[in-house]
């Protein structure tokens, strides 16, 4: 049975998508008015909008973000450039991947935020130290995943793609990667999702420019308007990188590869 | 060729033997190539100290009794904000789980505030608690919650319909269904969000203590920074990634599987 089809389905999904959070934005107002918030613990909506619009105005925001989403995106580049081909040349051998699995284990684990006082220390303060952050908190997930991806291919496949003639590239294109492919595209959306973290931390502890530093430099001053501000901005942006970018790659290439996964 | 032959039928006859040692022998050339590194003056020795500085100053802060108060603190408050976040996840999880009204109400705003970041909350934090443990326990709270609500929304909505309506005809009251039928099919997901949580409650405990800086692993690591000492942030570094990979592999993976193998046919 099917329900009568709204005329456009997009903008609705996107209307019901919005509202709550339009109720959320009303319930603020109204709780500040109601309880007479000082502006030094909590802003309301007003002045949310007005250090905003003046950060906007004065090119602040703009030299923030853009700071925040070079260094992710350099450290993310670099990371699963270098990542994928490690993984998938250590994945091939079952027994070097399982030689490889708990140290590689081990490292995603401390990946991103736990390597901010070393990397502080060896490259300084600023993007150097951030930027490698960011690129071991994507390198050792992704090559980890990458590594699981590749090993867990059936080898009567690779075995059936061998005997069919399949040279080296043909194998690699045709059957390791499209494999592996779930496995990867996994590891890069968590990879990024503890990059992003690690980001924000990093930019608070160690540098002059960013969002983060934006949201610390706003608290010395308690402008918490500015710090709401801010944290918007970081979720507006996260959900727009996950939602737009990660979430539609992943289903992507579940629903296109996922198929050699679990036969 | 040969003898590196014989060497790894030995380490596949061990590891079938003694699973542990397949978690702990990978770890010996990698720490060798370290010392190789460290001893051969690539890096200026202050940089980059050796395994055996790391292990002396193991020593030292164990003796001074340094570590395991820093340890204690540490665990002590993944745990609690760990079992705070579960206790407020659950139940807010199951909801949206099961009322289609409170999800459409509710998933917008989850999404969003999962967004923001538990980091981003600090400078905020800060100004309304100081530099206290509420401000982290509200960190850490905060990051465990959204995953597990998330996924126990997941894993709620995976429960068949049939068998909520076999339990009610059977005569099961509505609690009941939640409580028998609901929950253990949504178990695997649950655990799948909690390791989830956790993964991100510990990143953000570091990043937390780093910055509120009073005591903690996070704390010990960013105050040897400021002594300009790696040996104690290496030291740091190992005795996390040790922690974790002992609560991972012998406390949650069990679990999980557990759950998997006892609950999981429920959710396929």
């Amino acid at each position: 049975m099917l329900t009568a089809m709204p005329r456009f389905p997009r903008l609705l999904a996107m209307a019901t998508f919005v509202a709550p959070l339009l109720v959320v934005l009303l319930l603020w107002e109204l709780l500040i008015r109601a309880f007479n918030v000082d502006p030094r613990v909590f802003p309301d909506v007003e002045s949310v909008a007005r250090a905003g619009f003046e950060t906007l105005q004065d090119g602040s925001l703009a030299r923030h973000v853009g700071a925040s989403l070079v260094r992710v995106a350099v450290g993310t580049v670099l990371a699963i450039v270098v990542s994928i081909p490690l993984g998938v040349a250590m994945g091939l051998s079952p027994a070097v991947s399982s030689f490889l699995t708990p140290l590689f284990r081990f490292f995603s684990v401390l990946a991103g935020i736990a390597w901010i006082p070393i990397a502080t220390l060896w490259f300084g303060y600023g993007f150097g130290a951030i930027t490698f952050v960011i690129f071991n908190a994507v390198f050792f997930v992704v090559t980890y995943n990458t590594l699981l991806g590749v090993a867990s291919i059936p080898l009567p496949l690779r075995h059936a793609a061998a005997s069919l003639g399949a040279g080296g590239w043909t194998m690699l294109t045709q059957v390791l990667l499209p494999g592996a492919l779930p496995n990867i595209v996994t590891g890069v959306r968590t990879g990024l999702g503890f990059a992003w973290r690690g980001l924000i931390a990093a930019e608070m502890i160690a540098t002059n420019v960013g969002l983060g530093y934006m949201l610390f430099l706003a608290r010395d001053f308690y402008r918490t308007e500015v710090i709401v501000f801010g944290m918007i901005v970081i979720g507006i942006l996260w959900l727009l990188i996950d939602r737009l970018l990660l979430a539609p790659l992943e289903r992507a290439t579940i629903e296109r590869w996922g198929m050699v996964h679990r036969a | 060729m040969k003898p590196l032959l014989i060497a790894w039928t030995l380490y596949a006859r061990w590891t079938a033997r003694f699973p542990a040692v397949r978690a702990i022998v990978p770890f010996i050339p990698v720490v060798a190539l370290w010392a190789i590194v460290a001893e051969s003056g690539m890096f200026p020795r202050v940089f980059f100290p050796g395994p055996l500085e790391v292990v002396r100053s193991f020593g030292t802060l164990m003796y001074k009794g340094i570590l395991p108060d820093y340890l204690e603190d540490s665990v002590v408050r993944l745990a609690v904000g760990a079992a705070a976040g579960m206790a407020l996840g659950i139940p807010l999880g199951v909801l949206v789980g099961l009322n289609e009204r409170a999800r459409a109400m509710l998933w917008p705003i989850l999404l969003f505030f999962q967004a923001i970041g538990d980091i981003a909350w600090l400078p905020i934090l800060l100004i309304w608690f100081g530099f206290s443990l509420t401000t982290m326990t509200i960190v850490i709270v905060y990051t465990v919650l959204f995953p597990v609500v998330l996924n126990t929304a997941l894993g709620v909505r995976r429960v068949p319909l049939e068998l909520h309506r076999a339990a009610r005809s059977l005569g099961a009251s509505r609690a009941r269904v939640v409580w028998e039928v609901v929950l253990p099919g949504a178990l695997p997901n649950i655990m799948t969000g909690l390791r989830n949580g956790l993964g991100y409650g510990w990143r953000a405990l570091i990043a937390a203590e780093i910055i509120v800086g009073t005591s903690g692993i996070g704390f010990l690591m960013f105050d040897a920074r400021r002594a300009g000492s790696v040996v104690e942030i290496l030291l740091g570094m190992i005795v996390l990634g040790v922690l974790w990979y002992i609560v991972d592999s012998w406390v949650l993976a069990p679990i999980e599987r557990a759950t998997g193998q006892r609950w999981g046919l429920v959710t396929q």
